[in-house]
Order: structure tokens, then sequence, then C-alpha cells
């Protein structure tokens, strides 16, 4: 759509204009985003060898604290360890020159019971060529096991384990990858993977990436939403009482259970959904597909408890048909819509 | 003489006056299928009695979050004035920070209003020829109803296409770019996310009584505003992220000496 | 308690909101949806409500309880939402409305199960739909609901008995 492609091309045209274009051009203007990686990006003076400074600093935040980190670029891995501290490393990196290392600040904001990291990346003047420096800073942090975390970047990976307090964790391009966080509460990224492993949580919880995928093995949680746009979607091990998947390109494989009375929701225009369930509550089923298949290897009863032949215009087109399925699995407690476009529709046991 | 059904209903729920309730009662001692109708309906009331709230979906509140921050910090860059907060010092910067405010406003506006999808239900409509007043011939009411149904969605893509055009028209005029990687992938997945849309719109016009060719439709668009709304945030986000770290690195440079 | 929680959200804390969220939105949501006949329009309703109730808690004065005030809210945003919507669809409404002859289903005479109650509440025409939750499942009387949906006491009557009467039919029971 032409519309669509002028609104990202206005993005990248205004990226390129000419410093004397930009308004303001005297005073501190920040991009705080590091442009290193593309192509066309400034080239040259990036490929020397590589100079390190590190930053080292210890907080004392008490067992339930709360720890936020904000990257530009860099990767970030976060570990619970014993203890009430907040204990950060950090190594700032670069291939251009020294000096950009200093031009790179790190902030650590300490406030009764709470440590904000932050950083940024200064330029004191719009460069000829309109680029930044070329500093990435990786984080390795350990926090106490219940402190709360919120974990922010702009171009790096996203690595956490074991953080048993409330967890979020968002990056722009760059790998999510969490283990045992029992309160995680959200996982994204636009363009990487979101993988999540051994979470239980009584609560509810969000992973999305816009084009890649998310992987989530061994869930317990009481809500689950899950999405991506171009990537593929695959939950295993989960137990969970409401489910909300979304995807348009991608592929779907949910193995998991089906709680009694839960309302289990999974959309998808071309890919493939294929539900595998296990020790299933009864469900009442409402898939369908506007030119995919579908097909079910469980015993299921044509028509819900509550549709009788005759009394709704729907069934009486016919219920079960290639494309359009209400059915029901033992008692129907359970509500779980399943729609695609074009891709099939597979139900089975495992 | 049965009584009516308004009697019965009635007497059911308990709201029958004590004159008419003897009468009723004499009846149903001898009437099994009036008996049977009253046990149906106080079985309803019961069930309806111990009918539970259901819980809202997950996605729910993330929405609703993202919709109220950016209310929020409208509502007090507003109030707090050019001259407040972030690095904006120079009185140079007080014409772009109102630009960046009124953007703002429009912003918050469309994420709030596009946060409520369309409300069309399909499903509803395809049920409409089904259920023809008495002396229509099934074609017309058919051909009426196909008609409606094509009215309806053309008005939910109206209202979603509105909802997108403003949201492409508040990323388009942001000064602040995005960087030419996150740019491309917002942009390859538009491109899925239009495939989709164009494939269902196709499916819709040549079966407009398909309630997967509706549905797809409606989900197409969704996803559209979601990412483009999510495109809005993330530029949000950055300015944000730009005037605080402009702050930050001021002060910073002022504890230094500079 | 909530003297507290109200500060603090028109202080523009959001986590204070969260909580106010949490408490409320499973019965606020599932008020839209019965009202509105279907999880997705109650889905979008529910957003609308809060977004409401976070501008408008500035004039929470505390002579309620605030789940009350923030259901009478909800209420009063589900009610408009009714309303435009029948003015929009009257044709329609209509045509649903009109006596159907079901086919008499085999009798069932298992307990009424949850879900399939929901579901049968969710398939109610709009009109009876309406009264039917304000009455059974909300509790209102009749001249309460007459009130709030801006129709005669005699008539709320009618549609909630009309209503009772498809659920029986909708579950088998007929």
């Amino acid at each position: 759509m032409r519309r669509t492609a002028s609104f990202v091309m206005a993005g990248l045209v205004l990226a390129a204009m000419p410093a004397g274009a930009q308004e303001g051009g005297h005073r501190i203007v920040l991009r705080d985003l590091v442009r290193t990686f593309g192509p066309g990006a400034y080239q040259g003076r990036n490929n020397g060898p590589e100079q390190t400074e590190r930053f080292s600093r210890k907080v004392k935040i008490g067992r339930d604290g709360r720890f936020s980190l904000s990257n530009i670029a860099g990767d970030i891995v976060v570990t619970a360890g014993s203890g009430d501290e907040v204990s950060i490393e950090a190594v700032k990196r670069t291939r251009g020159d020294r000096s950009e290392l200093a031009r790179v600040q790190i902030t650590v904001d300490e406030r009764g019971g709470r440590v904000d990291v932050q950083t940024d990346h200064e330029q004191n003047r719009r460069d000829r060529n309109g680029r930044s420096d070329h500093v990435s800073v990786d984080y390795t942090v350990s926090v106490p096991v219940s402190a709360s975390v919120d974990l922010h970047s702009v171009s790096g990976t996203i690595k956490v384990t074991g953080v048993h307090g409330s967890l979020r964790s968002e990056t722009i391009s760059g790998d999510v990858t969490i283990t045992d966080a029992p309160k995680l509460e959200s996982a994204k990224t636009v363009s990487g993977d979101v993988t999540l492993s051994g979470i239980t949580t009584d609560g509810d919880l969000t992973a999305s990436s816009l084009s890649g995928n998310v992987r989530a093995k061994g869930l317990k949680a009481r809500g689950v939403d899950v999405g991506s746009v171009s990537g593929d979607i695959a939950v295993s091990d989960a137990t969970c009482e409401r489910l909300g998947v979304k995807t348009v390109s991608g592929a779907v494989e949910y193995a998991g259970g089906i709680a009694k009375g839960g309302r289990y929701e999974i959309n998808a225009h071309s890919g493939t959904i294929r539900l595998l369930l296990t020790n299933p509550a009864g469900f009442e089923l409402n898939a369908n597909s506007f030119s995919g298949s579908i097909r079910s290897e469980l015993p299921l009863t044509i028509g819900g408890p509550a549709a009788q032949p005759g009394d709704s215009p729907r069934n009486r087109r016919g219920p079960l048909s290639n494309h359009s399925m209400r059915a029901t699995y033992g008692d129907g407690s359970a509500t779980v819509v399943v729609r695609t476009f074009s891709g099939d529709i597979i139900i089975s046991k495992r | 003489m049965h009584p009516n059904e308004t009697t019965l209903n009635e007497y059911a729920d308990g709201s029958l006056g004590a004159a008419e309730r003897a009468g009723v009662e004499q009846h149903l001692a001898a009437c099994a299928s009036c008996r049977q109708l009253v046990d149906d309906l106080r079985d309803i009331l019961r069930a309806t009695g111990e009918l539970e709230p259901l819980d809202a979906p997950v996605r729910a509140w993330p929405r609703l979050e993202r919709a109220i921050r950016m209310e929020r910090e409208h509502a007090t860059r507003v109030t707090a004035g050019p001259h407040s907060g972030a690095a904006v010092s120079d009185p140079a910067d007080a014409g772009s920070y109102r630009t960046y405010a009124t953007w703002l406003a429009a912003a918050a506006a469309l994420v709030l209003a596009a946060v409520v999808g369309m409300r069309y239900t399909p499903g509803r409509r395809a049920e409409a020829p089904a259920v023809a007043p008495a002396g229509a011939t099934a074609s017309a009411t058919a051909g009426g109803a196909a008609e409606s149904i094509e009215t309806e969605l053309r008005q939910a893509e109206a209202h979603y296409e509105n909802a997108i055009k403003g949201l492409e028209a508040i990323a388009t005029t942001e000064r602040s770019e995005l960087d030419p990687r996150t740019a491309a992938t917002l942009q390859k997945n538009l491109a899925v996310i239009d495939q989709a849309i164009s494939e269902s719109r196709a499916a819709v016009r040549s079966e407009p009584a398909s309630e997967p060719a509706q549905q797809s439709l409606i989900e197409g668009f969704k996803a559209k505003i979601g990412l483009l709304q999510d495109t809005v945030a993330l530029i949000n986000e950055m300015r944000k992220g730009n005037e605080a770290g402009a702050a930050r690195i001021v002060s910073g440079l002022k504890q230094k000496g500079n | 308690m909530t003297v507290d929680l109200v500060a603090s959200i028109q202080a523009g804390d959001v986590d204070a909101f969260e909580a106010l969220y949490r408490q409320h939105s499973a019965k606020i949501y599932t008020l839209a949806s019965r009202m509105a006949g279907s999880p997705e329009d109650g889905e979008d309703l529910l957003q609308e409500i809060f977004l409401q109730a976070y501008r408008k808690i500035g004039s929470f004065k505390g002579d309620s309880a605030l789940g009350t005030w923030l259901y009478r809210l909800a209420l009063n945003h589900c009610l408009d939402y009714v309303r435009s919507r029948r003015a929009k669809m009257n044709k329609l409404t209509d045509t649903l409305d009109a006596e159907t002859s079901f086919e008499p289903a085999a009798r069932r005479d298992t307990p009424i199960a949850r879900m399939d109650l929901e579901r049968a509440v969710e398939r109610l025409p709009e009109g009876c739909r309406e009264a039917f939750v304000l009455h059974d499942v909300e509790g209102f009387d009749h001249k309460e609901v007459a009130d709030l949906l801006g129709i005669a006491e005699g008539t709320s009557k009618s549609q909630v008995f009309k209503a009772r009467l498809k659920l029986r039919g909708f579950l088998g029971k007929r």
C-alpha cells in the first residue's frame, strides 16, 4: 500500500536530512539511537581495535527493592543472587576512538529501596554526517531474588534468570530470554525472539515480538497473551486459564491443558494452528477458517449443548463443514475459539 | 385454561400478587406442562443468580495502561508548560515543544480512539437472513441482508481506515526518527498485514456472508491499528527518552564542571 | 484505604490505577459483555469505561464506595452504547425480535451449566437481553430497569419474561 510505504519512507528521509535543515542547530540535540549497524551507516573509524571501559557499582536495596535499567545498545544479563544488594557491572565498548567511551554516561539513581540505571549517549554537536557514536554498553547485573526488575533496551539482547520479583523486559531489536521468573509480567521485542522457560506465575503475562518468534516452555499462569505479526508462536507444557494468541503470517502451536471454564482464543491469518491438548477439561469449540481445513482427532460432539439443530441459522447451514466447526468436548465448560483465514486448524490430544 | 406466560413468569419469580397465587397453584397441581414451565423458569433464575464474573482478556490491561500513560504524559506537559521538567532550557525550544505537545495530544487521542476496535459482530448480521418476517420471500430477505452486511462492513472499514490514516499521519510528521533497521522491520510487518487485509477483503467480496471472511478482515484491521499504535508509542518513548537523557547529560556535564 | 487509592490515582500513579482495575475489571467486563451481547464488544467497552474512570476520578467525592461509583459509570456507559446501537440498528432489531418458530429441541434435564447459560444470554436478541441482564442478573427492579432503558415498566416485564422463555429454548428445556 503506497500510503504505508510513504510513512516509513518519511521516517527514513528525515534520518538522512542534512544537519542544517534540522531545527535548533546550536542546542544540544540528542539522538539516543545508535545507528551503527545499518548498511549505509558511517563506516571508517569504526573498525579499529576494541576499546573498553569498565563501570562497577553496588547498591543496597533490600530484598523487595526495585531495579530498573535502561540501555541503548548492548546486551543485558540479569541474574538473581542472594543478599539484598544490586551489583552492576558494565563494559563500554567501541571500535572507534577511545574518547567516545567517555561520552556515554551511566547514571545510577538510588532512592529509598530503588535503583534506576540509565545509559545516555551524548553528542554535543551535530556531526556533519549526522552520525552518532559507536559505543555499546553490556551490563551484567545481579539482583536480590525478590527484587522487581524493569529492563529496557533499544538494540541488544536481554537475558534474565531466576528473578522472582515482578519482571518486565523490553527491547526493540534483540532477543529476550527469560528463565525461572515466576512474576514475569511482560517480555517484548520488535525484531528478535522471545524465549520463556520455567515461568510459573499466578498472574497474567504478556509476551510479544513483531517479527520474531515467541516460544514459551513450561509455562503456568492465570492469563497469557502472546502475539507476533510475522513470527511463529509455540507454547508448550502450558497450564493457563485464559489464553490469547495472535499472529498474522506465523504458525501457532499450543501444547498444554484446557482448564475448566477457561477461555482460549487463537487467531492466525495464514499460519497453521495446532492444538495438542493434555488432559483437557471439557470445552466448547468454535473453529473456523475461510479456506483452511479443520481437523480434530479428539472425540467431539457436533454442535454445542446450547445449540440445538434447527434453532440457529448458522447450524442450519451445517455445524460441521470443511471450514467451520462448532463442537463440544466433554462437558463444554471451557471456551476454545480458533480462527484462521487460510491456515489449517489441527486439534489433537497429547 | 392455562395461565398465560406472564402470570407463570411472575409466579416463578415470586412477583405474583397474593390474590392470583392461589389460583395458579391450584392449576399447577393438575397441569404437568405448566409445572414443567415453572420449574424450568426457576432453574434458569437460580442459574442466573449463580452467574459469576468472567475475567477480562489479558491484553486489555496493557492496552489500557499504554493509553493512560500517553494521556497522563500529555496532561503533565500541558499543565507544566514548556519551561519546566525536561532539558528545554533554550527559548528557541519552546516552539518545538509546543509542536511536540500538540503531536502528543493528537497521538494520545488516536491511540485512545483506536484502543477500541470497531464494534462489529459479523455473526449477528449473518443470522438475519434466516429470521425472515412472515411473507417475505427467502431470496429477497437474503439479498437484503447481504446488502446490509456489505454496508455494515463498509462502515467498519471506513472507521478503521480513519483510525489508520490518523495514526499514519502522526508517524509521518513525527520529528524524531526511528533507526533504519527498526523502521524496516515495521515496514516489513505492515506489508504482511496489508497482504492479509487484501486477501480478506477479496474473500469478503466473493462471499459476503462468510463469517470467517468478515472476521479475518476485522482482525487484519485490528492488527494494523495495533502495529501503528506500537509505532507511535515507540516514537513517543524514544522522544521521551531523548529529553530525559538530554536532561541527565546536561546535569552530568554541569557536575563535571563543563 | 480508598482515599489513598483515589489520591494516588489522581496524582497520576498508574500502579494505583492498575490496582483499581484488577479489583473491578471482571465485574465491569462481565456487565459490559452481557449488555453488549458479545465478549469482543465487552472488551472494547471495558477499555472505554476505565479510560473514562481515569479521567473522571477527580470527581469522585467519596459519598459512595469507589466500586459503586465505578459500577454506575460503567452502567451508564453500557446504556449509552446500547441506546446508540439500537438507534442505528432499528431495522435489523425488528427482524431479529420477530417471533421465530424454533423446532422443539430434544429435552435435556441436566442442570444448567454456567457457560451454557452465558452463551445463551449472549444469543438473546437485543431489547430483551438488556432488560434481562439488568433485572435478573444485576438485580434492578422493573421500575428501575424501565428508567434505565427509557421504556415503560410493563415493557420491562414483558422483555424480561420473553428473555427467560428464549433462554429456556436455547438451553434445551422446551
